[in-house]
């Protein structure tokens, strides 16, 4: 595998330091905030408080599904991007390196130390983060979970594999879905995210 | 020349990405957008109160940290510009403080992430839509007065998801 990850976060920071004259950064195909992780994860944990313990599984699968969807578009945009063909093309030798850029973005951004561990080619991908903000988040606001509390990277985890091997954007969301089967915030040493092609 | 240094303040701490040793994620209007209309959905006005409160609280402790770093700010003006320019340099657009007063303010953002970001997605809204920004006025002007997260309330006045010329903001005590 030939990408080179420090040059893609490199690309990020210095990238991310530009705005245009209306406060906006246009990134990667993508309009950029850069926020507090104590927002997003507020955002998310007390969603699922405020949906209470008959809406659980409801609220999970909601902020999985945003993310998901989200992660879909937004990798579609970067991966269109000219940023993307300066930085990123010349690195890619294999369908699976596109995944490998994917991740590359997304430590830059500051998701967490995620790394591929497992690729089974249109099948299955398997991803690790032994520090992510949203399981270090939980951890430090509201203690140890009893269930698996990174929704965002899972869905992102899954659209992954819906771009490089669902049908053709924007027809792909959706053909994959992830699973957490370890999290840090529910004292597994790191997280784990398994996408496999969706059942239904 | 202002004494706050972005481009040195906008790091990495290991894997994570940092402001001023803070760490913050960059996520972009897909996210966003898809966050604010699924709490918008699924809770209502409840939804609409915590993406509010959420900001505020955060912007708060951001801003207050940002302070205590840099005690060479210490007048209105220079930390409402302070403020200002930590709101551009996020990406979150551009605000103008206007009669800014212990019990009362009005803002004016004449651009923004999440209505660049709503209307892209979107399109125009029926009702004004910066949640977010409403929350992040509060939390800054509490920190500047010295007051308590939750001592102001913030009303869109105008919205540009809306196709208002800008986003206009009252500020006034609880």
């Amino acid at each position: 595998m030939a990408i080179d990850v420090s040059k893609i976060i490199h690309a990020v920071m210095e990238g991310s330091k530009i705005r245009e004259s209306k406060g906006i950064i246009p990134l990667f195909g993508v309009y950029l905030s850069l926020f507090s992780v104590y927002y997003y994860n507020r955002l998310s944990f007390d969603f699922e408080i405020k949906m209470g313990p008959q809406r659980e599984a409801e609220a999970k699968a909601l902020l999985i599904e945003a993310a998901q969807e989200c992660g879909y578009a937004t990798f579609h945009g970067i991966r269109d991007s000219w940023e993307w063909e300066q930085v990123v093309t010349p690195m890619v030798e294999s369908k699976e390196d596109q995944i490998l850029g994917f991740v590359a973005v997304a430590v830059a951004f500051g998701w967490g130390d995620l790394a591929i561990v497992g690729l089974d080619p249109g099948e299955k991908l398997v991803m690790h983060a032994s520090d992510s903000y949203e399981a270090r988040g939980y951890l430090e606001q509201y203690g140890l979970a009893t269930s698996e509390k990174c929704y965002m990277l899972r869905g992102v985890a899954a659209a992954f594999m819906d771009l490089v091997y669902g049908a053709d954007y924007p027809d792909g969301c959706f053909t994959f879905a992830a699973q957490e089967p370890r999290c840090r915030a529910k004292g597994d040493s790191y997280c784990e995210f398994v996408a496999r092609r969706s059942s239904g | 020349m202002t004494i706050f240094d972005w481009q040195n303040e906008l790091n990495r701490d290991g894997h994570r990405v940092v402001i001023s040793g803070q760490p913050i994620a960059m996520h972009c209007h897909h996210y966003n957008i898809n966050l604010q209309k699924t709490l918008e959905e699924t809770l209502g006005t409840e939804g609409v109160d915590l993406l509010y409160r959420s900001a505020e609280e955060t912007n708060f402790n951001s801003l207050q940290h940002l302070f205590n770093r840099y005690k060479k700010i210490t007048t209105l003006k220079s930390k409402l510009e302070m403020a200002s320019l930590l709101y551009q340099n996020c990406g979150l657009g551009i605000i103008h403080f206007r009669k800014v007063r212990p019990n009362s303010a009005e803002i004016v953002s004449t651009s923004s992430h999440h209505v660049t970001g709503w209307l892209a997605k979107h399109g125009r809204r029926a009702t004004p839509g910066c949640h977010f920004t409403r929350g992040w006025i509060a939390g800054a002007l509490e920190v500047i007065y010295n007051r308590p997260p939750g001592f102001y309330s913030v009303e869109e006045r105008q919205c540009k998801m809306k196709r208002d010329e800008a986003c206009v903001f009252r500020v006034k005590e609880r």
